[in-house]
């Protein structure tokens, strides 16, 4: 039952956590209703996808596991990193003023286009690790009988409810912050989990060029760790395990991986850095 | 200009034939419902090498190891494989996500 409880809390709490950041942001918007909407459009379609990967994995596993597959799911990853910046950058241009904006009309085409980000966050959010709990609950549930069963289903609820909890917690720290506190927080949290998920889909990407015949090069670039620092900080267990989830921390990182996240840091540093409530070009 | 080592990288790896090398030393795991056998597979150091995973259990299992920058789920009965970096000597160690509880499996390199 504490198996069950973990694995679900641990599998959804990061898509809650984005939901929670997105819907907290949307709502205080002009045009909060129509963002909102987006969002659980997004979740709900997120929800789908995952049953669907589920599926595959469960009734196509051979070809689910093997290289097209890892491809996909580095681009996933990729393409929620992507979004996670975007997202902030959106947040932090419009973010500021956070009281009903007058200026309708702006408003509105900024609703379309930002409410497209908002619903492919939420979906991939919701699918990446939504699939393999999905996976994960369908195994559990076809294999165990009776009293287990009732408890394993039992954990995975309470799972669920502790995310909820976790969730809770979060909008609960907005009553002793205030919103501009509160914002900053999300979008340092929206940008390390970016982070993170660039680290995952490069390194996966890196797992498919070692298995295919490149130059000798490319094997040190994307193999070679640069350094260790395992013996200080281990990024299996623990704080650097979270660490490792949460903000794409490694003890032993490649070439490649040290470059993505040093690159990352700087374009996403450079890129926030000068928008000001004042000059603000047109939104993109 | 996060993407530029990444886009060579990629191009890198279209131009190059897409075939696996048959003399990269490969290793057997089998995975049973979070049991792992052998518990620790040693391997030498240095060299990039594959491990052929295999899930006989009768539940899916994620094999996952930080350190191996490895995260793969595998439905039961599925063979799959993964190809490990050079990794200087040392433990590393490996788990099946989906049972934590279960000791974990490590691979030595020496």
């Amino acid at each position: 039952m504490n198996q069950s409880m973990f694995i679900v809390w641990r599998e959804s709490v990061e898509a809650l956590l984005v939901i929670g950041i997105l819907q907290a942001w949307a709502s205080q918007q002009g045009q909060g209703n129509r963002l909102v909407k987006f969002l659980w459009a997004g979740v709900l379609l997120g929800l789908m996808l995952s049953g669907l990967l589920a599926v595959l994995i469960l009734f196509a596993g051979e070809a689910m596991s093997g290289s097209a597959s890892e491809w996909f799911q580095a681009a996933l990853a990729l393409v929620a990193s992507l979004l996670m910046v975007q997202m902030v950058g959106w947040m932090h241009r419009h973010g500021r003023t956070l009281t009903f904006d007058l200026r309708q009309h702006a408003d509105r085409h900024l609703a379309r286009r930002g409410g497209l980000g908002l619903l492919l966050l939420a979906m991939l959010a919701v699918s990446r690790e939504g699939s393999e709990t999905v996976v994960f609950l369908y195994g559990a549930g076809a294999r165990l009988r009776g009293p287990q069963l009732g408890l394993f289903a039992v954990g995975s609820v309470m799972g669920l409810v502790l995310s909820a909890l976790t969730l809770a917690l979060l909008h609960g720290s907005r009553r002793f912050i205030s919103w501009r506190r509160f914002f900053a927080l999300s979008e340092a949290v929206l940008l390390m989990l970016g982070a993170a998920l660039l680290v995952s889909g490069t390194e996966r990407i890196g797992g498919q060029l070692l298995a295919l015949d490149v130059p000798e090069q490319v094997y040190s670039l994307v193999g070679e760790a640069l350094w260790d620092s395992s013996a200080v900080l281990s990024d299996s267990h623990g704080l650097g395990s979270f660490l490792a989830g949460f903000a794409g921390y490694r003890a032993t990182p490649s070439g490649l991986t040290l470059l993505v996240w040093l690159g990352y840091w700087l374009v996403v540093g450079g890129w926030l850095r000068p928008r000001t409530a004042d000059n603000l070009p047109c939104p993109t | 200009m996060k993407r530029l080592p990444l886009a060579c990288l990629m191009l890198a790896g279209a131009v190059a034939p897409i075939t696996a090398r048959a003399e990269l030393p490969t290793y057997e795991l089998i995975l049973r419902d979070g049991h792992f056998t052998p518990a620790v597979l040693e391997v030498p150091a240095g060299q990039r090498f594959k491990i052929v995973l295999k899930n006989n259990g009768q539940g899916p299992a994620e094999f996952e190891s930080t350190p191996l920058r490895v995260e793969k789920v595998l439905s039961p009965g599925v063979t799959t494989f993964v190809v490990i970096h050079p990794l200087s000597p040392g433990h590393y160690p490996f788990f099946d996500e989906f049972n934590p509880q279960l000791p974990e499996g490590g691979i030595l390199a020496k």
